[in-house]
């Protein structure tokens, strides 16, 4: 009956994925992140601004590429009285979402200042996407696209504006994220088969000539 | 989070000018000194550690299992041999010659291995099989994230409690040495997570790196295995006989832990509405992504810290089974989830319908004032079906909106996310071929079947056949000793036409082998005509486009259907 079916999905919704990718949302105080954040994982908006206390995270489950990948997805708060707290969790995340907002300058200005941040304390094979936000306040624009991207081209990193309040982007960017994390996590095992073998090459006991022509074989 | 490492390769002058300022607790936009953090910002930041350790004792428990299940089938390997298989034994035969794992280089038969993918690396360029083994291993760099921390992360072996870490290991180091060499002067702090730090110590220190701890203290304990052997199964490692130790384990911790509440967890109260509400349908006013609408009413209780949700109806949900109908109900669920227990709650199925009248009232426990600011509810509608249910759409709401007063919502579902199936299913490939008349079922392979074994293992196989079936043919596949993710890749065949198959069912049962007692079930599937959801239509779709292969992924049902 149905009953136990369900019993199996509660079992597998805790813990039934494939991966788990750790995301850090980082910017200037008021950019957005937030707000982002609630809008993927809850798909809601406020327009109250609630600063957060130092740090906060949500976990959701996606489905990319028929795998399941659990995202735990930390959100910091941007002013410095945090910054001990928030750094301490850059060394876990995989991924980081850079943002900004398009109506403040000194946002973007600050932008160096978080890759630093970045290169300074997260595990060095981490990958970043930057964000402009508030992308429906066209009329406050102070930072247009191209310089977003043209700054993302220097960084080396892929550029979206996004906006938490009109859902632009906002899944994009995370699905995005995840498709480079997935990218990079086969490129490493491809280009380090040695993590997967060990000491195991070259002392194998018996050389088997190779006999995968065989076209007979199906099965 | 080392700042005296000279060696960080990244850090160029300005940046060492500003991790100093970083250090000095100063930053690049204020010069003045912020405040220190008051005792309310302490104990908030303290709650958000406290969750995130579950989060991470979750994830070594998981990480735990997936090294468990690759010592148990390194365990019941043969190991290598000459002209025989390196897992199972099998010696080389006429039709299925061995095969030579790229990355062990050791010979298996066709069954234990898995064709490549086609790779960038030219390492891979030779040959294009890997042994089960390599390709278990290969998962669970994967898997645990060892593949980004160059090692494994903490993990907590499923049946005793034990922590392994690896951060000062030897191993560990050769891995990172030989792993990425772009790693110095980073290798200092734990390669695992630093996301499990406990709640800091808040007093304006110069850093408070010190007082990181992991949430699992790694007292040690005796594993007779070797480090290294987890990590790559080298040769060396392999045990080359199957009486091992394994079942002096106990598997209770392998065993799947139904997900009964705590005392605090909740049980559904339902009542039905006295009167169905007599609403006049009012216009659709929310864009309908095509999945239908859902109508629910919210009503939060302080005084007793309850939530009432009143599921009313739903509207133009998609259609399941054959006449184009479903049996939907509703899941609902408070998330984030605390904890273990889960706050779930279900309707009642409505039969037939694609436009459902709920009207059920389903009450939610030990809602707090502040849950209702920072959770929301999710409500998934599936169809009720005994060979699994599949998810017709779903909806989330905040529940920030009806702290005050209730409210009445009307929400657009969304389709469904969560089709592929978790929990123990099977990949099955359906193809009708012309040519042979027949039906080709390729039982490709299952995962997380039940253990049914005390062992901790299943040693599974499956029966199929069709019904009806003028033939009466029966098929079986071959056992996969100790395995609860067996690959089987076997192909059978049944003689019918596209005309009968429109009227067929085909049922696979999954049995665990036992010698001397009834062999256990382990679950089984129903595919076909009078078959729904994703089912339905694999079925369709291997009739409508016969001489293809139709691969899918279906959850297996606890229900032993005769
Ligand atoms: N117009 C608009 N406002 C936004 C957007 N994202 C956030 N906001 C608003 O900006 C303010 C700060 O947002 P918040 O998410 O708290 O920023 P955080 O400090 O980076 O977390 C809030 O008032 C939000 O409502 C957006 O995409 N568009
Ligand atoms: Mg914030
Ligand atoms: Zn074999
Ligand atoms: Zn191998």
């Amino acid at each position: 009956m149905g009953g136990s079916d369900i019993k199996w999905q509660k079992d597998a919704a805790d813990q039934n994925f494939d991966y788990m990718f750790k995301l850090l949302i980082i910017g200037n105080s008021s950019v957005g992140k937030t707000s982002f954040l609630f809008r993927y994982a809850d798909d809601s908006f406020t327009s109250a601004f609630v600063s957060t206390v130092g740090i906060d995270f949500k976990v959701k489950t996606v489905f990319r590429h028929d795998k399941r990948v659990k995202l735990q997805i930390w959100d910091t708060a941007g002013q410095e009285r945090y910054r001990t707290i928030t750094t301490a969790y850059y060394r876990g995340a995989m991924g980081f979402i850079l943002m900004y907002d398009i109506t403040n300058e000194e946002s973007f200005n600050s932008v160096q200042d978080w890759v630093t941040q970045i290169k300074t304390y997260s595990w060095d094979n981490a990958q970043v996407i930057l964000v402009g936000n508030k992308c429906d306040m066209e009329e406050e624009r102070v930072v247009s696209a191209e310089r977003g991207k043209q700054l993302a081209d220097q960084l080396g990193v892929e550029f979206y504006e996004t906006s938490a309040k009109e859902n632009i982007n906002v899944k994009t960017v995370f699905e995005r994220l995840v498709d480079i994390i997935c990218d990079k996590m086969s490129e490493s095992l491809d280009s380090e088969p040695a993590m997967l073998a060990g000491g195991a090459r070259g002392q194998r006991l018996t050389e088997q000539p190779q006999s995968n022509t065989n076209p007979n074989c199906n099965c | 989070m080392n700042y005296q490492s000279k060696a960080n390769k990244y850090v160029c002058p300005n940046d060492r000018q500003l991790s100093l300022r970083a250090k000095l607790r100063t930053g690049w936009s204020t010069a003045r000194s912020e405040p220190p953090l008051t005792a309310t910002e302490r104990e908030a930041i303290a709650a958000v550690v406290k969750r995130a350790e579950k989060v991470d004792e979750v994830e070594a428990r998981r990480v735990g299992r997936i090294v468990a299940r690759l010592e148990g089938m390194r365990r019941s390997a043969q190991g290598p041999a000459p002209r025989s298989c390196l897992l199972c034994g099998e010696t080389s035969r006429l039709l299925a010659p061995l095969r030579t794992c790229s990355i062990c280089r050791n010979t298996a038969c066709p069954k234990c291995v898995i064709e490549m993918p086609p790779h960038r690396s030219p390492i891979y360029s030779r040959e294009q099989y890997m042994c089960n083994l390599c390709a278990e291993t290969r998962e669970m760099w994967k898997k645990s994230g060892a593949w980004f921390y160059k090692s494994l992360p903490k993990y907590i072996l499923p049946e005793r409690k034990a922590t392994r870490r690896y951060n000062d290991t030897e191993l560990a180091r050769s891995l990172q040495d030989a792993g990425n060499s772009s790693n110095e002067g980073k290798t200092d702090s734990e390669p695992g997570s630093p996301l499990s730090v406990h709640a800091p110590t808040f007093s304006r220190q110069p850093s408070n790196t010190d007082s990181r701890k992991s949430i699992v203290s790694s007292h040690d304990t005796h594993h007779d295995w070797n480090e290294t052997d987890i990590l790559s199964h080298g040769v060396s490692g392999l045990s080359l006989h199957r009486t091992e130790s394994l079942n002096q384990r106990s598997v209770a911790g392998l065993k799947r832990t139904g997900s009964k509440g705590s005392a605090y967890s909740i049980r559904s109260i339902r009542k039905e509405i006295s009167k169905p509400l007599t609403q006049p349908e009012r216009p659709t006013t929310i864009p309908d992504a095509g999945f239908g609408t859902l109508e629910i009413k919210l009503a939060y209780d302080n005084g007793t810290s309850s939530l009432a949700v009143t599921v009313l109806r739903a509207r133009g949900l998609i259609g399941m089974d054959m006449t184009g109908l479903s049996d939907p109900f509703c899941r609902l669920e408070i998330l984030p989830r605390e904890g273990t227990y889960s706050n779930r709650l279900r309707t009642k199925t409505v039969h037939k319908t694609k436009n459902p009248e709920f009207n059920e009232t389903l009450h939610f426990f030990g809602i707090t004032e502040s849950d209702l600011a920072a959770k929301s509810l999710e409500i998934v509608l599936f169809d009720d079906d005994r060979y699994g249910c599949d998810e017709m759409g779903s909806a989330t709401v905040s529940l920030r909106d009806c702290a005050k007063s209730p409210i009445q919502l009307r929400l657009a579902l969304s389709g469904a996310t969560g089709t592929e199936p978790t929990g123990p299913r099977v990949l099955l490939a359906l193809c009708y071929s012309t040519k042979k008349r027949a039906l080709v079922v390729t039982i490709c392979r299952a995962a997380e079947l039940p253990p049914r074994d005390s062992n901790g293992y299943s040693d599974p196989f499956v029966k199929l056949h069709l019904d009806p079936d003028p033939y009466h043919k029966k098929h079986k596949t071959s056992i996969k000793w100790r395995n609860l993710n067996p690959i089987w890749n076997e192909e059978f065949l049944f003689e019918t036409r596209p005309t009968e198959l429109s009227r067929q069912n085909l049922t696979l049962t999954f049995w665990d082998k036992d010698y001397g007692k009834p062999n256990d079930f382990l679950g089984s599937l129903v595919l076909g005509a009078s078959s729904k959801g994703r089912r339905l239509k694999h079925w369709m779709d291997c009739i409508k486009f016969p001489d293809h292969r139709h691969e899918q992924w279906h959850s297996l049902t606890d229900t032993q259907h005769l």
